[in-house]
């Protein structure tokens, strides 16, 4: 009997033991020369290709920083560095890891992890510990009306992301001589925190113009399928199909429309470039309408890397593709720790996190300006259009390179 | 007499240990409080599924029951509903008795919400007489379908998820302040296990696991027990959602409440890794599987889940009857199974058996 809770304990005691003293190799936040940041990001799980271009994007400047001769924070340079751990694309986790590199890791610079999902899951557990966290990958605008005073993000929200394809619809309408509100929209969204509120954005601008929403469809998390949402764009032949559901969604948006060769005047989505609808579809993938956050054709600039097309060239050299949006933003995130950390010149969390909030910067990914929520409101969304095999960039005004092709060919016509 | 002063300084042990652990590491508050939250997992899944040999693969589902009632609680208490859901302005942060209030009133009721649950699930699965690998898949289906649910009701913000409110200063550590949460949590519920195991519900739903129409012939009320059994479980786990929620800060339908995946199949791992129908054996499971998890996601960065799969077909193939179960034939007589020189045969004394 009691032998018995001897072994129980030994194995206890023994393994905890164990455990605490080898699980918390400590680092702190600053070491010698090196100032450590932490990022929880999606090495495995759903998000794993996002997860890639996220840290592909936060090492890109960690290399250039270093070989440029550093921070400068009081009279010396510290080089950078990144501590990394995968949160498995689930929000559960990211908050668990962000209290680890808090705590146990002991470092005070956090770097957002990769979706809303996580970003959400990390951000209570950074503010409870106020130590500032700057993303560049969490949009859904729910993260910025919770009152947290230590999350900045570089990206525009949610909202705003497909705000310009209902606004080219409305426009292509008045033109053929309709009122906007004649216009029928049809949306098929993924349901995680992030396409909800494309969703909501959607909604709120076609109800502005007095669109019809005719479908509504929220589409799983196992995306796989989205065969009903199309065949009742078939039949009820709506003049928009938005849909999001990251590069997943945008895989299969792509993929299943040119399939079921789905007649669709506008068809616009998300996540375009981190899903490389071109390189695998091809022609198919034409006249797709695609929300960016950012472009190399940007022409954006900034000390670092010159300029947006600049940027690109470097990020293709060193990882062999052209770089997603989602790795400018999170190049960006790691620019705007920098800028604040040299202009604060000390490692105080509080002094860094009014100097973050206080940011007035250019970089090659668009200007960087939070507002009283944290959220950048200095860069626009911009909309391209897929023609032949290219990105070309229709909407806002400023940005366009070229017109918007309305109505998409039908597949007959290809 | 001796053996009960020693069990006495044992106990006392692991209680003062657990008492200190969140003072002497602070730093690892919040791995801590997770450790009695898996636990309380392991414990609850060991009810139907070891005790009463009814492999359940959707407890998970009042883990997210209590997760979700107590936030929602919370947020009315103190919230306007449309601004917490949608745009608006700040949020303020709540002050501690608010939070409180809220956070305990939501774990009573969300308890409450999951015992009416289980047994209208109760009555509907297991009075029908659902068993062996029909129960588990049926189980299986009330998990997934309420992620799905709660994936769709836009008043617990659907696949957007509900996120709790700041944890207020005035409460001390956070990591602390869950961590003894669920500390007594799962002292409350090995203490009540050790007391149900050692009487008449014990052998009953023993009975059940070892022949149920024998024990049904024998006339005890099988459906009862079952039903009492798995309102037990799901008591126990409300609780835990509750406070857990607030833990991870954010809950995801899918991925934190009605997680199948990860909690739900963690909990059935760790019961099974620990020994199954042991009341000791969920709890090493726990402990043991916390840990290895942690120290590979530490350092097998990436391939944690392969080493994490490794180690279950190794626990399956070298202890198929869990830690407890290997404990216990290899020295079967301090299991009190075979009669030792003093005569002394105790079957299931500390609810070993």
């Amino acid at each position: 009997m009691s032998r018995k809770f001897k072994v129980v304990i030994a194995l206890l005691v023994g393994l905890a033991a164990v455990g605490l003293v080898v699980a918390g190799p400590v680092g702190a936040k600053v070491e010698d020369d090196t100032i450590v940041f932490g990022a929880a990001l999606s090495f495995t799980g759903k998000y794993s290709t996002n997860g890639k271009h996220t840290k592909n994007g936060y090492d890109l400047v960690v290399k250039r920083i270093n070989e440029t001769g550093g921070v400068k924070v009081g009279d010396k340079s510290y080089k950078i560095k990144i501590k990394y751990y995968d949160d498995e694309s689930t929000p559960a986790r990211a908050g668990q890891l962000a209290d680890r590199l808090i705590k146990q890791d002991g470092i005070k610079f956090i770097l957002g992890p990769y979706g809303s999902g996580p970003t959400k899951g990390m951000a209570p557990i950074t503010e409870k510990y106020k130590i500032p966290m700057v993303e560049g990958n969490g949009a859904s605008r729910s993260l910025f009306n919770k009152g947290y005073r230590y999350l900045f993000a570089v990206l525009s929200t949610s909202e705003q992301y497909l705000a310009e394809a209902i606004a080219v619809a409305a426009e292509q309408a008045k033109k053929a001589g309709k009122d906007p509100s004649s216009i029928k929209v049809a949306i098929a969204v993924e349901n995680d925190p992030f396409s909800m509120d494309i969703r909501a954005g959607v909604l709120e601008d076609a109800e502005r113009y007095g669109m019809k929403v005719i479908i509504d469809d929220k589409l799983p998390k196992e995306l796989t399928d989205m065969t009903a949402t199309l065949t009742k764009v078939k039949a009820l032949k709506p003049d928009v199909l938005v849909v999001s559901g990251h590069s997943k969604g945008a895989t299969l948006a792509i993929r299943q429309t040119a399939q079921m060769k789905v007649d669709v005047p506008i068809l616009a989505i998300t996540h375009c470039e981190a899903a490389d609808v071109v390189g695998k579809f091809g022609a198919n993938a034409d006249y797709t309408l695609c929300a960016t956050q950012w472009a190399p054709t940007m022409t954006y600039k900034d000390r670092w890397f010159v300029s947006s097309g600049e940027y690109a060239k470097t990020f293709e050299k060193e990882y062999g593709y052209v770089p997603p949006y989602q790795a400018a933003e999170s190049s960006a995130a790691v620019l705007v720790w920098v800028d604040a950390l040299e202009r604060a010149n000390s490692f105080d969390t509080e002094k860094l996190r009014d100097t973050l909030a206080a940011t007035k910067l250019e970089t090659f990914y668009g200007w960087v300006d939070f507002d009283d929520t944290g959220k950048n409101i200095a860069k626009p969304m911009v909309l391209r259009q897929i023609q032949k095999g290219k990105y070309v960039p229709v909407a806002p005004a400023k940005f366009a390179a070229g017109k918007v092709i309305y109505p998409r060919p039908k597949w007959s016509e290809r | 007499m001796k053996t009960k002063g020693r069990n006495f300084v044992l106990y006392g042990s692991i209680l003062l240990i657990s008492l200190v652990a969140p003072l002497v590491l602070p730093a690892y508050g919040t791995q801590l409080a997770f450790l009695w939250v898996m636990v309380v997992f392991a414990l609850t899944w060991d009810i139907v599924g070891g005790q009463m040999g009814y492999n359940s693969f959707g407890n998970v589902v009042f883990f997210g029951i209590g997760m979700y009632v107590t936030a929602v609680i919370q947020r009315n208490m103190h919230y306007d509903i449309e601004e917490y859901v949608h745009v608006a302005g700040r949020v303020d942060t709540l002050a501690s008795g608010e939070y409180l209030a809220g956070l305990f009133l939501g774990m009573g009721v969300g308890a409450v919400v999951a015992v009416v649950i289980a047994v209208i699930l109760g009555f509907c699965i297991l009075g029908m007489g659902m068993r062996g690998q029909y129960f588990g898949i049926c189980t299986l289906g009330l998990g997934v379908a309420a992620g799905e649910l709660a994936n769709g009701w836009e008043y617990i913000g659907a696949g957007s998820g509900l996120v709790t409110p700041v944890f207020p200063e005035g409460l001390g550590v956070r990591g602390a302040f869950f961590y003894y949460i669920f500390f007594i949590l799962a002292i409350i519920l090995y203490m009540t296990l050790k007391w149900l195991y050692s009487g008449r519900f014990g052998l009953a739903v023993n009975a059940i696991r070892d022949d149920e129409d024998k024990a049904e012939a024998m006339g005890i009320h099988t459906t009862r027990y079952k039903i009492v059994a798995w309102c037990i479980s799901a008591f126990f786990l409300s609780l835990v959602g509750g406070g857990a929620g607030h833990l991870i800060g954010f809950i995801d339908p899918t991925e934190v409440a009605f997680a199948g995946a990860t909690f739900g199949v963690w909990m059935i791992l760790m019961a099974i890794l620990g020994g199954k129908g042991t009341l000791w054996g969920p709890v090493i499971g726990a402990v043991i599987f916390h840990i290895t998890q942690e120290l590979f996601w530490t350092y097998l960065f990436g391939w944690q889940r392969v080493a994490l799969g490794a180690l279950i077909v190794g626990i399956v193939v070298f202890f198929p009857q869990g830690i407890m179960g290997w404990v216990r034939e290899r020295w079967p007589e301090r299991f009190g199974h075979r009669v030792e020189e003093k005569g002394v045969f105790s079957v299931s004394e500390g609810g070993g058996a």
